[in-house]
């Protein structure tokens, strides 16, 4: 979720009413936000936005223009003065399978102040970083409009033969830049399938921009005291980059600057940038109660649009710089929101139903009940461990253990196929406790079957002390099938973790369920137990389906 | 304590202390004098203190023992004395003196000196050394030595018990070879008190017989009608037992589960190892939006693909880019078919509701619940884990609304939280739509955040339902909770490998 930071005496101002701390706390959570903090010594506010799909609100402009409707103080969509101008970006087709969207204005007014810089810098990595992920999806560049020629050209160039100076960088080809610019190494993976890559070059044919990597250091960068702004936005989604576009020319636009649009001349088409469409949807009164469980009039849900941003004429128009209205309930969530959670009078279900837990619930707990009888202490461990565990430590070849691709740590980079090994593990860590010590943990594992994973129910059972013997596990075996009703019969088996001869495979209707046997000083040692110690491992899922079928 | 209800309490140690002890005595002396090994009279020594019977003093003293040799001579008698007795008033060769008095050169050369400082002996030589008694070592070998007289004592003692002539004799026979040493020593003496006193004094403390156990003898035989049995110090620390004890976080969850079934709703489940399609494409999450990034999974190296049901793959499409015909104009893109079957392990419970959803079991009207195992690509911390639990679930059935949710958080706040006071405040997850968080203040902690909340989107509910009907949907924080319950302020805790921890943890 984005945070942003602000001066309150900014915000204030944008707001253009008295707003006390307070009531800032009390307002922002119907914009989905939260007043996370306030600096008194800076005047700065952190406030933490939770619509990842409300990108408008991620600026201390797009707050306080939802605060002055939410309060009341403007109602229906704000609009913006675009002026019409000659100013032409022609865009290359080639670039349509690797970056072919691009919108554009300029924003000329008073001069950036190092506050305002900051902010519309923090806006433009909130939204390039997030809603536009990482600048695949929308990338954003800001320029002195000054030094930039029109029409410009945006196309597709050779990464060889193309040269220019990045930001902060010296002149090197595109590909070079891609593997040594600081930019070029964080973005380049976003231009890995790419042959050409995309430039923005103006009408001297300098390079302003290598989009999303890199502006130029002569024409890229604005100053303090800059009061003409050339935007532009590239990407990969058309409505992705025009909201985004749209979004910063009402930012500018608060900010007093004035707005000129800029035609982007695709093949096909040709678009005046920003687009500021507003769409449409109907929405009836029957549909907010089906969802709202209220009776509103037409006029009341009029009202309450307006305070959303929204124009109710036969139908409700949208703002442009709302992105997220895909169905009419999105509209109806911003009714409610308008109207108030806290006015909404709760209902109780009345429907009977009768609840169930899962079949297997029941003789889960029937072990677990057993064990504890047994004077065992229950253990709940995380289901990831690692492969150096499940098999290198316990001597035992993997039986298709699921590892994960993008592991943070070692420890947790595999999900476990037994629980036994996470048991020891746990012994090992805790040789000063009181001995006897009685383990046992019942939980799943997950285990690769050809192309798919099954999940199934494990228990695993040690007893470690100075005299663990065969005889302390067959009894608890013994107990167990006895009370949970199962016949099973013992094989002398083997099993690497295991001493040979003291291995027993576990067998219900001639299948196994699981083992018990005396685990190898070799897997001690490996382990740093230092204490013998006997074991049982149960395949439950294997044994409740037997069970169940016999 | 009476002094009969003491005596009934005295263990059979004690009392054979009791019957041989004087104030003052050392545990050495005790045990010597009673027949018992000095721990035996150590413990009683404790006991008897805790009944205020005696004191224990510890002291430090130097104490006189014997060497090796000292110990031979204490039997065979010292060097001087064998060869005073072997000595004539006629002058005899050494090496004949040495055979009739078992002596060694070097022990007849450690006490020449002695004897001759005495007069008791002369000497003369020949081809060899001659030795003849004088008439006042006649007299000599009449009387006991002062070394024998120390000799004769019994070791080890108080070096405070000589006088200071016996002590120059000990310092004489310090400086030969392995005759006596002298030691600091610390020893524990019992200083009676006035009750302890009383209790050697009186003589029912030697009469008197208690039983320790009962014995099935003694039921059998009836004796243990004439029997005492001995008083037990009940406040006594005894060693510590740990008992087979649930796991506490599991515990936790157990009573959550009752906690849901007595409110009707039916337990669900889904894999661990789940498909984008499941985890997110099923839950209307675009595959290519921030409302994605939401939180980090985990992704499985191999199988990297599961299969899907192609029909159900197609609904969910066809919803993302155009709606589904639910009356959405859906996210508008290019569903990437193949990254839907891309293997993960589970990040969030609300996976197992689209599959119930789906399934073809489910009820109408029904309500579901699961305790789900979720992984998260996180760094671990002390509120963050990357296995955990979450608690979700759906309540489906037609015409129902944001009332009805608000009416099922107020019962969970309720039920979970022991609390009526709750607020709900907008929030945003990519498949509910409203959507909203729950607050409730929790009698010690203020106001909590308990979980979130909404109503599944039309085009989340349609391709997988096959027709749109009202589903509420909700999450609850449950491992916050347990946190809250159990007293824990660490979340790893939840998951401890700490078995003292997991011994003596409280049940919440």
């Amino acid at each position: 979720m984005p945070t942003i930071q602000c001066s309150f005496t900014d915000l204030k101002d944008l707001y253009g009413k008295k707003c006390s701390l307070d009531e800032l706390r009390q307002w922002l959570p119907a914009a989905k936000a939260e007043l996370e903090h306030y600096d008194e010594k800076t005047d700065t506010l952190t406030i933490k936005l939770g619509d990842t799909n409300q990108p408008y609100l991620w600026s201390v402009e797009g707050i306080t223009r939802f605060l002055r409707h939410y309060q009341g103080n403007e109602r229906g969509i704000p609009r913006i003065k675009m002026m019409k101008t000659k100013n032409i970006i022609s865009v290359d087709p080639k670039l349509h399978s690797i970056r072919p969207v691009i919108a554009a204005f300029i924003a000329k007014g008073k001069p950036f102040t190092n506050y305002l810089l900051k902010q519309f810098i923090q806006m433009q990595e909130k939204i390039a970083d997030g809603f536009g992920r990482r600048r695949q999806k929308v990338a954003i560049g800001m320029y002195p409009s000054s030094k930039i020629s029109f029409p410009l050209r945006y196309y597709a160039a050779d990464p060889e033969k193309t040269s220019f100076v990045p930001l902060d960088g010296t002149k090197e080809n595109l590909r070079r830049i891609l593997a040594y610019h600081p930019k070029g190494k964080e973005y380049a993976w976003i231009l890995q399938d790419a042959k050409q890559y995309p430039l923005l070059e103006d009408a001297r044919r300098q390079i302003i921009s290598f989009p999303p990597i890199t502006n130029a250091e002569d024409t890229g960068r604005i100053n303090i005291g800059d009061s003409s702004i050339f935007f532009e936005a590239t990407g990969t989604d058309h409505a992705a980059v025009n909201l985004v576009t749209t979004i910063f020319a009402y930012a500018f636009a608060e900010r007093g600057f004035s707005l000129q649009q800029v035609s982007v001349k695709y093949h096909d088409k040709t678009e005046n940038t920003p687009l500021l469409k507003e769409e449409a949807v109907a929405i009836t009164p029957e549909q907010v109660a089906a969802y709202l469980g209220i009776q509103l009039k037409k006029s009341e849900i009029k009202t309450l649009l307006e305070r959303a941003q929204y124009d109710v004429l036969e139908k409700v128009k949208i703002p442009p710089y709302r992105g997220d209205i895909l169905h009419p309930v999105d509209v109806i969530e911003d009714i409610g929101i308008m109207y108030g959670y806290d006015k909404i009078e709760p209902l109780p279900l009345t429907t009977s139903t009768v609840g169930a837990a899962l079949p297997k619930i029941r003789e889960i707990e029937k072990c677990r009940e057993l064990l504890l009888g047994l004077g065992y202490q229950e253990v709940l461990s995380p289901v990831l461990s690692n492969k150096e565990l499940l098999c290198d430590k316990m001597n035992t070849p993997d039986t298709g253990i699921v590892e994960i691709e993008n592991f943070m740590s070692q420890t947790y980079s595999a999900v476990r196929t037994w629980i036994l090994p996470v048991l020891l593990e746990m012994l090992s860590k805790n040789k000063h406790v009181d001995y006897p010590q009685r383990v046992f943990e019942q939980g799943i594992v997950t285990r690769r079957v050809g192309d798919m994973c099954n999940d199934e129910e494990h228990l695993a059972v040690v007893y470690c002390n100075t005299i663990a013997d065969y005889t302390e596990m067959k009894q608890v075996m013994d107990y167990l099938f006895s009370m949970l009703g199962a016949r099973c019969s013992i094989t002398s088996a083997e099993h690497p973790a295991l001493i040979p001869g003291r291995v027993g495979d576990i067998l219900v209707n001639r299948r196994k369920v699981g083992f018990l046997g005396e685990l190898s000083p070799h897997v001690l040692e490996k382990l740093d137990i230092t204490m013998p110690a006997v074991c049982m491992e149960l395949n439950l899922s294997v044994l409740f389906s037997l069970a169940k079928n016999s | 304590m009476e002094d009969k209800e003491l005596r009934e309490s005295l263990h059979p140690l004690e009392r054979k202390v009791l019957l041989v002890l004087h104030d003052h005595d050392s545990v050495e002396d005790t045990a010597a004098r009673a027949g018992m090994q000095p721990v035996e009279v150590m413990r009683a020594f404790q006991w008897l203190q805790n009944k205020d019977v005696l004191s224990i003093h510890e002291e430090l003293r130097e104490e006189i023992s014997l060497g090796t040799n000292g110990e031979a001579y204490k039997h065979q008698g010292l060097p001087e004395r064998r060869l005073l007795n072997a000595l004539t008033s006629q002058p005899l060769p050494v090496s004949e003196l040495l055979e009739k008095a078992k002596l060694t050169m070097e022990e007849v050369h450690a006490i020449l000196g002695i004897l001759r400082q005495r007069n008791a002996l002369a000497l003369s030589k020949k081809e060899e050394l001659l030795l003849m008694l004088t008439p006042t070592g006649e007299k000599t070998r009449a009387t006991k030595l002062p070394e024998e007289k120390i000799l004769g004592r019994e070791f080890p003692f108080d070096i405070r018990e000589l006088t200071a002539e016996e002590k120059s004799v000990v310092e004489t026979l310090k400086r030969r070879k392995d005759i006596v040493k002298v030691d600091l020593v610390k020893r524990k003496r019992a200083v009676l008190t006035a009750l302890g006193k009383r209790l050697i004094a009186d003589k029912n403390v030697r009469q008197l017989e208690t039983v320790d156990r009962v014995t099935k003898d003694m039921l059998l035989s009836k004796s243990w009608k004439d029997t005492i049995f001995r008083r037990y110090d009940v406040s006594i620390d005894v060693p510590k037992i740990y008992g087979g004890k649930k796991h506490h976080y599991r515990r936790f969850l157990d009573d959550v589960r009752i906690k849901f079934l007595s409110l009707g709703f039916t337990e669900m489940e889904g894999p661990i190892v789940e498909t984008d399609f499941y985890n997110m494409d099923a839950l209307f999450m675009p595959q290519f939006h921030s409302a994605r990034d939401i939180h980090d999974a985990y992704y499985v190296k191999e199988p990297k693909y599961f299969p899907l049901d192609q029909k159900l793959v197609t609904k969910v499409k066809d919803a993302h880019e155009m709606g589904g015909g639910t009356g959405s104009k859906g996210w508008q893109y290019a569903f990437d078919v193949q990254r839907t079957h891309r293997t993960l392990l589970r990040t969030q419970g609300t996976a197992v509701s689209a599959h119930m959803l789906a399934s073809p079991d489910i009820k109408i009207p029904g309500k579901y619940f699961g305790i789900t195992r979720v992984f998260r690509a996180d760094v671990i911390d002390a509120t963050h884990n990357v296995d955990f639990y979450q608690t979700e679930g759906i309540v489906v059935e037609e015409k129902l609304t944001l009332r009805h949710l608000i009416g099922l958080l107020k019962l969970f706040a309720q039920e979970f939280s022991n609390t009526s006071e709750i607020r709900i405040v907008p929030g945003y997850f990519p498949f509910t739509e409203p959507s909203c968080e729950l607050y409730a203040k929790h009698p010690d902690l203020g106001w909590v955040e308990l979980g979130g909340a909404g109503i599944f989107r039309p085009e989340l509910v349609k391709p997988l339902l096959g027709r749109e009907i009202s589903v509420l949907a909700w999450g609850l924080g449950i491992d916050r909770l347990g946190m809250f319950k159990l007293g824990i302020k660490d979340i790893r805790a939840l998951f401890s490998h700490d078995l003292h921890f997991l011994r003596t943890v409280g049940l919440g």
